[in-house]
């Protein structure tokens, strides 16, 4: 028998459908159904200067949306040859990191309730306010920002930033810890993550999965560190894995690695601030070089380039094709890589042999993102 | 510190497979170059292989079988109308070598997650990207299909069928992916025949929604 | 069911009921008392449905995640009785809150359809009103009332989840007004929030 988890379903995250077959409780076949909000934007940025295409990247994953216009800048800067002045890199380090924090809050602020416990959804969410209110600041929406700029970045840390964005991480500190404590000492939390939905990292990779649920099979392979871009190196930190059971990394492990993830990102915010050069309490004007290089308005014909990106949710990347109408100033085709795009057909086969309870458990560790997957 | 990837390790790994490939596939009509990301801080080098369409099964089994490149990361399809009729439909697969295996078990039931330093790898394995191009004539855009090699290329290439229109031989299930499914046969939006709404500027003044238009802006162009 | 000429001799509750509604209608109509119950019921029942409207769980896109924080503890819309109900038939209110496909149009008419009456909608966010940013796209519907009728317009991209309460706000002075059946009231036009 066939069930549909349909369009508008609290338990999806998300505008997709989600067809299971079961014989009795055990699933035994599922589909998912993508598509429902399609926007078309890969032909709507066909029609579009190269920095007008940066807000249409935001609204691509809206839960993290720095994340996805700095994987599109990088590219756009690969294409265009631009190069980025050190401080601008480290300013966009801070904002990707703490949207990084916020993203994997809102993540358990959407998976708790699924597997029972509400408390943490309101709990996360009263953070996140905390992580919004400084990302307002750098860059002026709570949602969408438009935040880097090609060849930099908008405007520059505003003043008592940094003193802000420490005490708020100090508090986000203890409350991260109360948080494990209270999940890892709930024996039905433990129950229902544990031991479900277990994945082997070589079939993670041959699927495309990639990012946090990568690193939950055991598999420390983090893009920040396998194909280098912006500062990251200079900064002490190694990305989160955990040790899976001999069947595979299961939800309990994904849910530990974005636990662990949220921390690694807290303090490279920390030192970031501490490292950045010029210190952290001087504020340039937006047009500023230290901030902003110039970057041509045209990329000639016959360039290319691909640049990935590590989103809170695996690899984001983007292939831009220049050359495109007005002499070059729009590009010819831009090619988006979606991480959930590519795991969710991957998760519907995780679920064969597991109840239907199990679902939100698992779907949820998998942190779906459908604005990225529909584009 | 992390210990990413330096610009030495990922220029001799770049250069050992261009000479395994121009080894293996040497007069098979191949072009490979190398290019560089060229804008940040790091310019690392990636490969750019040109591969005619009859190859591409068996260079695609020879590197995940030999060179370890285990992940397709996106497929693209691209429509020159400015390139026809040789060369107007184009695929372009991203490939990467990654790292990855399964953690090794010890200790009779705990497997250890497994801490990598790129740098210390052998030159066949360290971290790479690639990316193929497959260009194709205008009356017979197919191309086989490498889902049973890589299994994330499935999904990949509905969308490249739904969107572009390049159709992928053998493949199990090609069906509208993103699109509705009563979507006309043979209707693929990015193609460049179809453009965007109000696409001419003009057309903002023609009135489809009943905005008036002012007879000052007659003739007028936004 | 048997014809009501044909069976003398069975109880017909339907035909029972009908007689005592009439001879109950005829003697509240008499004495004005009918009047007095409707306009008392009507006022009770505008009280009940403006101080309780129930959204339904539909998170479409990015507007979606202001309509959750404007659920959660800051700026906390269930002291205003706005409760998230996940099935239409329990729900007064459809938010629109991302664009709506072409493959969306149709279960977005069926939620429509399957919420009882009386029910408003609230058009959220750019996406809603006419497209938004995507109003050039081959799969996007140039705003949601090109399907279904809009009460509530908020603009923003997205709009702030004060924004939002303020929606609330304002289809609550709609439907008082539509309550107080002042012949004025009820032929006005759909309210555009932050156009004071």
């Amino acid at each position: 028998m066939w069930i549909t988890m349909g369009p508008q379903h609290p338990m999806t995250h998300g505008l997709w459908t989600l067809r299971v077959k079961v014989d009795g409780e055990i699933v035994t076949d599922s589909e998912p159904e993508l598509g429902f909000i399609h926007r078309g934007v890969e032909k709507i940025c066909e029609s579009r200067d190269f920095t007008q295409i940066t807000p249409y990247c935001d609204r691509l994953c809206y839960v993290s949306a720095n994340t996805w216009a700095q994987a599109y800048v990088y590219a756009a800067e690969d294409l265009l040859e631009v190069e980025v002045p050190e401080r601008a890199e480290y300013i966009r380090l801070i904002a990707v990191e703490i949207q990084r924090i916020a993203s994997h809050l809102m993540w358990l602020g959407a998976y708790t309730p699924d597997v029972g416990n509400l408390t943490v959804f309101l709990y996360c969410w009263r953070d996140r306010e905390m992580f919004v209110d400084l990302l307002q600041e750098l860059g002026g929406s709570r949602l969408h920002y438009n935040f880097p700029r090609i060849g930099g970045v908008k405007r520059d840390l505003p003043i008592g930033f940094a003193q802000r964005a420490r005490a708020k991480i100090n508090i986000f500190f203890d409350r991260l810890r109360e948080y494990e404590r209270m999940l890892d000492e709930s024996t039905i939390f433990l129950i229902r993550t544990q031991d479900i939905g277990c994945t082997k990292a070589e079939d993670l990779i041959a699927h495309g999965v990639s990012g946090p649920n990568l690193r939950a099979g055991g598999v420390n392979y983090d893009i920040r560190q396998a194909n280098p871009y912006s500062v990251y190196e200079e900064l002490d930190w190694e990305p989160a894995v955990e040790s899976p059971s001999i069947k595979g990394g299961d939800s309990y492990d994904r849910y530990r690695v974005r636990m662990e993830e949220m921390r690694q990102s807290a303090n490279m915010v920390l030192e970031a601030l501490d490292k950045i050069p010029g210190g952290a309490e001087t504020h340039h004007a937006p047009d500023d070089p230290a901030i902003l290089a110039k970057a041509p308005l045209r990329a000639p014909e016959g360039a290319s380039s691909m640049h990935r990106f590590e989103d809170s949710r695996g690899e984001a990347a983007f292939h831009i094709i220049g050359g495109g109408e007005q002499r070059g100033k729009y590009p010819y085709r831009i090619s988006i890589r979606s991480p959930m795009f590519i795991t969710i057909p991957y998760v519907t086969k995780v679920l064969i042999g597991h109840k239907i309870a199990d679902i939100p458990a698992i779907f949820g560790s998998f942190d779906p993102c459908i604005g990225e997957t529909d584009r | 510190m992390a210990t990413s990837l330096s610009t030495s390790a990922n220029e001799a790994s770049v250069n050992a497979l261009v000479a395994a490939t121009e080894k293996r596939f040497g007069g098979a009509g191949i072009e490979i170059s190398t290019k560089k990301h060229a804008g940040g801080r790091h310019n690392h080098s990636y490969l750019t292989m040109t591969v005619p369409a009859q190859h591409l099964k068996s260079l695609a089994k020879w590197l995940k079988h030999e060179q370890n490149i285990d992940l397709c990361s996106l497929i693209t399809g691209v429509h020159w109308p400015a390139k026809a009729p040789e060369q107007e439909w184009e695929v372009v697969y991203h490939l990467v070598r990654t790292t990855v295996r399964n953690p090794p078990v010890v200790e009779g039931s705990q497997t250890v997650g497994l801490r990598v330093d790129y740098n210390a790898l052998p030159v066949s394995q360290t971290p790479l990207e690639i990316e193929i191009h497959v260009l194709l004539p205008s009356d017979s855009p197919v191309v086989d299909t490498v889902e049973d090699i890589w299994p994330s290329a499935s999904w990949n290439e509905k969308e490249t069928w739904d969107l572009v229109g390049i159709e992928f031989s053998g493949h199990q299930n090609l069906h509208r992916v993103l699109l509705p499914a009563d979507t006309p046969v043979g209707y693929h939006p990015l193609q460049k025949q179809h453009k965007i709404r109000y696409h001419e500027f003009n057309e903002m003044y023609d009135d489809p929604q009943g905005f008036g238009r002012k007879p000052i802006d007659k003739d007028r162009v936004k | 069911m048997a014809e009501d000429d044909q069976n003398f001799t069975t109880f017909n509750s339907r035909g029972l009921v009908d007689v005592v509604a009439g001879v109950t209608d005829e003697a509240l109509k008499a004495t004005k008392l009918k009047q007095f119950i409707g306009v008392l019921a009507g006022r009770l029942f505008n009280w009940g449905q403006r101080k309780s409207l129930y959204p339904l769980h539909l998170g479409i896109k990015c507007c979606a995640i202001e309509m959750g924080a404007s659920a959660g503890p800051r700026f906390d819309a269930e002291r205003f009785g706005v409760f998230f109900r996940s099935t239409p038939r329990q729900c007064d209110v459809m938010l629109v809150n991302g664009p709506i496909s072409k493959k969306f149009a149709d279960p977005i008419v069926r939620l429509w359809e399957q919420m009882p009456e009386p029910k408003w909608c609230i058009a959220m966010g750019e996406c809603a009103i006419s497209g938004g940013p995507y109003f050039q796209s081959y799969n996007v519907l140039e705003g949601v009332d090109t399907l279904i009728p809009v009460d509530v317009y908020i603009p923003g991209c997205p709009p702030r989840p004060e924004a939002l309460i303020d929606g609330f706000a304002k289809l609550r002075q709609k439907i008082m007004m539509i309550g107080t059946g002042k012949p004025e009231a009820s032929g006005e036009g759909p309210i555009l929030v932050g156009e004071d």
